[in-house]
């Protein structure tokens, strides 16, 4: 599967949050980083090179600081234009159809207020409507977004939850199972084994992964049996 | 000390010893695999044994 992770921050040279994440995908081969600004300094936006760059993905993310419970300017410009009349609607071709789309925030206020009663008042799901109209409107499946709240007051591991999510999304199938996650982090460790300090401790914990997968499968058909009795 | 616990205490270690990041971000996601599957595993174990002394089950 190969993703485009369409960043969009004016300034992020200067965002310890879209650094932290960015970095943590440099070497991905099935990652391309697309950021906006730097593309295109004079947001004179190359449609045709945009366009073509979505038909070879097959999951489109959009990366920005959530201003104003919306995008940043040029990502909204970017959605004017790249996705315009004879490409993103007004044509019987869906050339985005069947791919994925999901959403990475980086928001400034706390999870708690984003709900009836908080200072926010509305869900992250309510104020990102437009962006899931438009995923349906170009017949794209939308993702679970990864909303990241108050990035520089989180804890090292609380960061670390978090970019796991982020390769997730990423990276991985979309749906969240435990049987996918797993997989998942199997094959990341597996990478990870030959240029490890702890080789050994990796594979004794990929084995107990696959041992333990192996249990949940077989009490799952024994509940099975008994439920059909 | 079952093979589990045995085993979340090596990555334990191993996070003592890696210096790399993203080697320490992924240790800490088997760690909190495994204690997620040994939760999901206790659940089921529990399902199972509440299910075979239903009462639904006494009669038979």
């Amino acid at each position: 599967m190969q993703t485009l992770l369409i960043v969009s921050h004016p300034d992020i040279i200067d965002s310890g949050s879209q650094q932290y994440f960015l970095n943590a995908i440099k070497n991905e081969e099935n990652i391309t980083i697309h950021h906006l600004e730097e593309q295109y300094p004079d947001e004179k936006i190359d449609i045709a090179k945009e366009q073509q760059l979505l038909s070879k993905h097959d999951r489109i993310i959009f990366q920005f600081p959530f201003y104003w419970y919306s995008a940043t300017p040029l990502l909204k410009k970017w959605q004017d234009e790249v996705l315009g009349e004879g490409f993103g609607y007004g044509t019987r071709k869906k050339p985005l159809d069947g791919k994925e789309f999901g959403l990475v925030m980086m928001i400034g206020v706390a999870e708690r207020e984003y709900q009836a009663g908080g200072e926010e008042l509305f869900t992250i799901s309510e104020l990102t409507k437009p962006f899931q109209a438009m995923a349906n409107k170009l017949g794209m499946t939308y993702l679970r977004p990864l909303s990241i709240f108050q990035f520089f007051y989180l804890e090292e591991e609380q960061k670390m939850d978090y970019l796991i999510q982020y390769w997730q999304m990423l990276m991985m199938d979309k749906e969240k199972s435990l049987a996918n996650r797993e997989k998942w982090l199997i094959d990341q460790l597996e990478k990870t084994q030959n240029t490890s300090a702890a080789p050994n401790t990796l594979r004794f914990a990929i084995d107990q992964i696959q041992t333990n997968r192996d249990k949940m499968d077989e009490l799952k058909m024994v509940l099975d049996d008994m439920f059909l009795d | 000390m079952n093979e589990n616990e045995w085993i979340l205490e090596q990555l334990n270690q191993a996070l003592q010893t890696t210096d790399d990041y993203y080697e320490r971000t992924l240790i800490k996601a088997c760690q909190d695999m495994l204690t997620e599957q040994a939760k999901r595993i206790d659940q089921m174990e529990g399902e199972m044994e509440g299910t075979i002394w239903s009462p639904k089950r006494w009669s038979e």
